[in-house]
Order: structure tokens, then sequence, then C-alpha cells
């Protein structure tokens, strides 16, 4: 067993100042002195968003966008460290049931309504009213019970239970913070030009072509990680939607657009290789990227069966032929950036003699026609719904590549592309053996979320994130305490343990960090992801041209 | 005159009825709830406050038969409704994105109709191995799908030559190989159906009376041959019209231009029943027209039809 190497850096609990920021790390110094000015073109291929208002649902594409308006109450450097940013200071009490946040005195939003500890709560409000339909952010304020102004920049937080995944949700983009006089406005007109702190502000929206968003003059909140202080270099950024990932590289390459996010592989290793292109590698943190097994039906719930599933898939030629050396492998259910990630190359040895011994012993001893195992007259068949919205073609071909290998120990994997309604319907439906469903958390709460028998139980929309069908009370137990504790060794342990118990039961085949990737141009200077969820961010930017 | 216009109206308003009824009904059939669908898309962990308040909203409580009803009424009175994802009138969404794809695929048919013309001329009057060169053209464009056309027209004249932009820009630029992509194909089909026709008329008694008159060459082809050449293609321009709409989904996608062909992707994956609906019925309506105005003009071109 072997703790992915990083330093602990956990802060949870104990109250932050000003004073830390003085120590942390700036981005990387360039040769040049930044020039101020010129509009940068940013090509994004994921989704168009329904709403610029992050709290509004609560998904990706929408994070990205609102990481250049938006700002959060902390953030995270690059270490993990939760940094203050518009929450100058925080206390928690010792019951861990009662939070007080004392929020900067000369922020305001860019409609001029200033930044007080009644806004705070009004956006805290505007997650938990069921109107605003959230999804993610209404997830991540779930033990928030009552919020009292002390005074008008210091804000009580009460919760139903401790929470020691508070300050990693309010680090989240979902969970923003914005001008109450602009949420007041309605959600029509808020969708269309949400008011926050941050850098930019958002001028116009063209449908399917893009957003433009101008610089915020009077920007003062930058957090502790910023490379320089003042408004924005950029004059502005033009955000255009470019579906397709081949359009999106060329434009690209002749100079069409300045970064692109979600590049393909093979463009990705061209781009590192030679050439003016430069590619950002940003791990995302939650859940790594890994296949889930079902134990909560046939043949599955025979640990031996999930054992050998796991010694006879071959990942790691996969990974390297598909991926074209731009991800590496994960052993761990956390991603790499998760300092509490556990990783355990020794429960993945690839051994076909092994899984055809396990399989054996399992009583599926016979072999059909066409060389899959059968066992009182019916064939090992795995179910593999594949959401083709959310698996890249490497993915999927990855996929291809342990069912082939898989088939040799007997088992028949049966690939089916959905699209995203489908795919869901098939998971609700329980009508699955094996899944890859990414998930994006802030935190190593994110275990309690996929892995915590409660869980299993489908939310209103039939939808369930313990896909594993996990139900063990001892695991349950671990994941509750760790969620409460506020001592963070203590936690780490209690982290550990619980993601030993779900890899070592084979419930678990990880395949690599979910990683997002940006490449721009050669006369982009100063562009970073923020540590939170990976998300670009524009303040430090500027244009060498 | 007036009955043939009549009958046209009352077919074409029976395709729209059926339309919207084989679409309200066909997007139930998929699985995946609508109020998800207004709730952030599918797979959104929503509290179950949050869905009945939309459930109730837009009306998703009450019976099949009931939603059906006050579907077809809304849609009667000219109301497409409000967009699931995009929160905002169907009908102005559609008003937005319409002509960028109306361009388009008027361009793309009028440079299909272009190249077509030359290939079946050059086809009929060169040597035999020219024809053959024609013919050969012919089937491979009219045999390429747009997502490959589209990927290798980038490559050639964005990638390699720099010549062009690979997404769509301002002005008439970054429109070249957007209707190329939509036009080679048809260019193509609509060739081969002109040649045969082509070939046919010139064999046929009146081209040899003109001949006969003395007319050349090029008055017996362009006065003569190429009206009776072109009538099935006129009719057919009708099909290609719809073929071009649909190949739109593909082109705007990959080209990143807004028109209601990415709308329509985006809407289905959505489930954005009200917008994919107002799609299909503005591209049903188009294709209807079109069908009139390409009939009207098949009986201008051909006086026998006239008479019938």
């Amino acid at each position: 067993m072997r703790r992915a190497p990083r330093t602990l850096t956990v802060i949870g609990g104990s109250a932050l100042t000003l004073s830390l920021l003085a120590g942390c790390a700036a981005a990387a110094p360039t040769s040049e002195e930044p020039v101020a000015g010129g509009t940068l073109i940013y090509a994004t291929g994921d989704a168009e968003p329904s709403c610029l208002d992050p709290h509004v649902g609560g998904n990706y594409p929408q994070a990205l966008l609102a990481t250049q308006y938006i700002e959060s109450l902390v953030s995270k450097n690059a270490d993990g460290d939760i940094l203050p940013w518009l929450a100058e200071s925080w206390k928690e009490s010792d019951d861990g049931l009662s939070w007080e946040f004392t929020l900067r005195d000369d922020v305001s939003f860019t409609d001029g309504t200033p930044l007080t500890a009644d806004a705070v709560a009004a956006n805290i409000a505007h997650l938990k009213d069921p109107q605003t339909a959230s999804s993610t952010g209404y997830l991540a304020v779930g033990k928030i019970e009552s919020m009292t102004s002390v005074d008008e920049h210091t804000l009580r937080i009460d919760l139903s239970a401790p929470d020691s995944a508070l300050l990693d949700s309010f680090s989240m983009p979902w969970v923003g913070i914005q001008s109450p006089t602009a949420l007041e406005r309605g959600q029509d007109v808020n969708c269309e030009s949400p008011v926050g702190t941050g850098p930019f502000i958002v001028e116009e929206w063209t449908r399917q072509q893009g957003v433009r968003l101008v610089r915020n003059e009077d920007y003062n909140s930058w957090p502790g990680d910023a490379a320089h202080e003042g408004p924005a270099w950029l004059e502005a950024i033009d955000w255009r939607f470019i579906p397709d990932a081949a359009t999106r590289y060329a434009a690209l390459q002749s100079g069409e657009v300045d970064v692109i996010d979600n590049p393909q592989p093979n463009s990705l290793a061209a781009a590192t290789e030679d050439g003016p292109i430069t590619a950002i590698a940003a791990p995302r943190p939650g859940a790594s990227n890994r296949i889930e097994l079902n134990a909560g039906k046939a043949p599955f719930d025979d640990e031996r069966v999930r054992e050998a599933f796991i010694r006879a898939a071959e990942v790691n030629d996969g990974i390297e032929g598909l991926f074209f050396g731009t991800v590496a492998r994960s052993y761990s259910v956390l991603s790499s950036v998760e300092a509490e990630s556990l990783s355990t190359p020794e429960y993945f040895d690839v051994d076909l003699d092994a899984a055809n011994a396990l399989l054996d012993a399992a009583g599926w001893t016979q072999r059909d026609a066409d060389g899959y195992r059968v066992k009182d007259g019916q064939r090992l068949v795995l179910e593999f719904p594949v959401s083709t919205n959310q698996s890249v073609p490497a993915e999927q071909s990855l996929f291809e590549q342990i069912q082939a290998t898989t088939k040799q120990a007997g088992f028949q994997v049966i690939l089916e592309p959905l699209d995203l309604s489908s795919w869901y319907g098939a998971l609700a439906a329980h009508e699955y053996n094996l899944v890859s469903a990414p998930y994006t958390k802030v935190g190593p709460d994110v275990l309690r979320i996929l892995y915590h028998s409660d869980s299993t139980v489908p939310a209103p929309s039939g939808y369930f994130a313990n896909l594993a069908q996990l139900k063990d009370p001892k695991l349950d137990a671990l994941l509750t305490q760790a969620s409460e504790t506020t001592d963070a060794t203590l936690r780490a342990e209690l982290y550990e343990e619980a993601q030993d118990i779900v890899l070592s039961g084979y419930h678990v085949l990880p395949l690599y960090d979910q990683q997002n990737h940006y490449l721009h141009g050669e006369d982009v200077e100063g562009m970073r992801a923020l540590p939170t969820v990976s998300t670009p961010t524009f303040f430090d930017a500027w244009l060498a041209r | 005159m007036l009955r043939w216009v009549a009958a046209k109206v009352a077919g074409g308003a029976f395709v729209l009825w059926a339309i919207a009824t084989l679409i309200f009904f066909g997007l139930r059939l998929i699985p995946g709830d609508p109020a998800q669908a207004l709730l952030g898309g599918p797979g959104s962990q929503a509290s179950e406050e949050a869905l009945a308040l939309v459930r109730r909203e837009h009306g998703l409580d009450l019976p099949l038969a009931e939603q059906y009803l006050l579907a077809m009424g809304r849609l009667a009175t000219g109301d497409l409704g409000t967009s699931y994802s995009l929160r905002q009138d169907v009908l102005t969404l559609i008003g937005e994105q319409f002509w960028g794809t109306l361009l388009l695929t008027v361009l793309s048919l009028a440079t299909a109709w272009a190249i077509a013309l030359l290939l079946a001329t050059w086809a009929t009057r060169g040597s035999r191995s020219g024809r053959a060169v024609a013919s050969g053209l012919e089937v491979v464009a009219s045999a390429v799908p747009h997502f490959w056309l589209a990927s290798m027209l980038i490559l050639l004249f964005s990638s390699l030559l720099g010549l062009l932009p690979p997404v769509s820009v301002e002005g008439p630029s970054g429109l070249v190989l957007p209707v190329l992509t939509l036009a080679l194909p048809l260019a193509g089909f609509l060739a081969q159906v002109m040649r045969e026709s082509l070939a046919d008329a010139l064999e046929s008694p009146f081209v040899l009376s003109a001949r006969a008159r003395g007319e050349s060459e090029t008055g017996v082809r362009w006065r003569h041959a190429i009206r009776h050449a072109s009538l099935p293609a006129i009719s057919l321009s009708g099909w290609a019209f719809g073929s071009l709409i649909s190949g739109a989904v593909v082109v705007e996608t990959v080209f990143a231009r807004p028109g209601l062909g990415r709308s329509l992707l985006n809407a289905v994956t959505a489930r954005d029943i009200p917008m994919v609906t107002g799609i299909a019925l503005v591209s049903a309506l188009a294709f209807v027209l079109v069908t009139i105005a390409t009939d009207a003009i098949d009986r201008v071109a051909d006086p026998r039809l006239r008479r019938a």
C-alpha cells in the first residue's frame, strides 16, 4: 500500500489570516514585462451553458465561464491549501456546528452593490430555493441550516451536522457569490448577465457563437496566489463555442483563436512535441476516471468474479497507446490532486491465470463455443453502458481493449454507446454491471457521495451516485465520521481506511486522472488553471503581440 | 390554378400536423424526464420540490392526451412555447438562427446547381475519357459524407494552405468551406441526373430539327436541351433542399456556425421538446414551401404540366 506522494496539507477548521498570503507562490514568472490590452479568443468544446449563472443546475461548462466573472468565498493554491478570497478569515465552533466568516470590507460587485454578510446569505438562500433548480451547489450547501449576519461583514452559518468539507464546497464555482441586487432581477435576466466580483464582466451572450467578456476596471479581489495586482491585463475575452475538436485545433493552428480546451489526445501529443503551441495540464479534483463494478447484482455480487475481472483487464497498454502519453495510469479512486488520495497498484496486477482460477472457484467452470464462461446455462455477460457525451473517443477505445482482454478469461463485455439521457436511464434502471461516470467535486468528501450506502438511494431524478452499489456499514461509519471530524490527521486516516475498503474489495478499476488540457498559442502568457476545479483563469494572462 | 394551390396548401398543412404529432409522441418514447431537461439536463440531482414545481408549471403532470391537445392548440395559434434549456421564446430563438441556415442552404443549392450544370455539359460534350472522368467525379462527390468532406476541406484549405478560416467568421470567407461541404455531394448527385436527361434530350428529334435550322452547338444546348434536362433536377431540388437542412446539422457543428441545424442537435441532446418541435416544424414548413415552388417552376418550364 502506498500513499500518493504528496505532502499532507489540510488546514480545515483553523482560522486563516491574510498574513498567510505573503508565503504563497505566485504563478510562473515570464521573462517579459506583461502588456496591458487586447482581446483574447477562447474556444471551448464544452457544451454551451443554458444559463450563465452557475447556481442554476451547476455543470462544468458553467464553471468554465463563471470563473471569469464570479468569485468564491475561499480558493485553493497549487498545494491544495485553502486560501482566503472574498472571505478574509473564518472560525469554526468547537462542536463544528457553527462557522463565522469575516468578509473583505472593500469589495463591490460589478453593478456597484457592496459585498456584505447579507449578500452572501442571499446567495446561499438562492442555492437552497427550489425555484433556482440548483443541483451541484444545492448539494454542497446541504448541511447549512440557518444564516445570521453578525455585523455588516461577518456571517454566522449554523449547520445541521459538522461538515469538514464546507470550505472545499465554498471554493467551488457553483457556490460562487453573486450580486444580490442582480439575483433579484429574476432567473431569466440573471441567466443572461450574472453579476459577480470577478476580473471580467459579462457584456453580451450571442447564442451558439459566444460570450463577450470585458475587463472589470475596478477589480480588487484577486486571490492570494495571483501574479499581479490591479485590473486584468486583457481588455476583453471572446469566449466562443466550437464543438468540433478538429476544427478547434485547426482554428488554434491558424491563429483564429488563442486558447482551446478539450483537445484530442493526438493533437495534444502533436502540440507538445513541436511548434509554437503550449499545453497546460490540470487534473480535476475529486474522483479519478474509473470503472465501477456493480456489486448490487450478479455476477459482481461475488467478490471472486470482481477480482477476476480486474486481474483480466489490461489497462496500461491501452492508456499508453490511445492517449499518446498525455495521461498517467491511476491506482486510486481519488484524483492525484487530493492530498488524501490512496494509490494501491498492488491490487491491480494483471494475471490471466489468477483470473481463470478465480472464475473456476466461483463456479464459472464451463465455456461455450464462443469461449465465454457459462454457469447454470447462463453466459458470463457484463453490460457496460457508455455515455458518448462524457467519454472521449480514446476512452471508448480503451473500453474496447478491456472488452478484448477480459474475453480471454471468458467475460462477455457488452459495450452500449448511449446518449446522455438514455445512459442515465440505464443506470436508474440498474441495467449495468460496469460503468464509468466522472464526478467532479473539490475535496475527499466526494468519497462519501460515491460510496456511502445513502447514495444508493436514488435522487428524485432517479440518479444515484453510488454506482458500485457499495453497502458496507463499516465504510459508511468511516465516511460519516471523516465528514464530521475537524482533526485533519484523523480525517486523513479515516479516508485512507475507507479507500482501502473500496479498492481491496475490487469494487473499482481506476483508469487515469480526470484531466483538463488547455492549448494556447505562442503569444499567450500568464494563463493558468485555478487549482479549485481546474477551470482556466485569465486574470494574469496577457498577449505578447 | 386556384384548385391546384388549395390542394398544395391543404397537403402542406397535413404534413405539418403529422410531423408535430410524430415529434410529440416520439420524444416522449425516448428515456429521460422532460422535467429534468428543465432543471439543468439529464442526471440532474434537483430536489423533489424543484421537479414538482416545473412539472406543474409546464403541465407535465397532466394526462398525455390532454398535453397533446393543449400542445396542438398552442401550435395552431402559432405559439411554439418556451425552450426548456434556453429559457427563451422558441419563435424568437428560431428567428435568430433561421437566416444563417437559410443563407447557407440557398447558397449551397445555387453552388450545387452551377457545378452540376458545368459537370453535365462537360460530360455530354467531351471525349469518351472526359465523360469517364466527369461521371467518376459525380459518383465520388455524391458518395462523400459531409463530416469527412468538412474535415478534409479544413485540413487542406486551413491547416495546410492557410487560405480560409476553419470556423465561421464575419464576411464571405467564412462561408466558402461550409457551402462547398454542402454543395459538392449535392452537385455530384444533380449532375448525374442532369447528364442522363441531357444526353436523352440531345438525341431527341427537336434537337435534330434545331440543328437542321443551323443552330450552333451552344445554342442547341443552352436554348433547347438544358430546359429539358433540368426538369428532373428542378423536381429534385425540393428534396435537395430538405437534405441540405439535415446536412446543416453536421456542417454548422463542424464549422461552429450558428444556425438551426446546430440548435436542433443541442435541443435533441437536451431533450428540449418545444425547441425540437419548433425547429422541425419550421424546417418542414420551408420544405413544403420549396416543394410547392419547385412544382410551380416545373409547370412554367414544362407547358405539358399546365394542361393536366
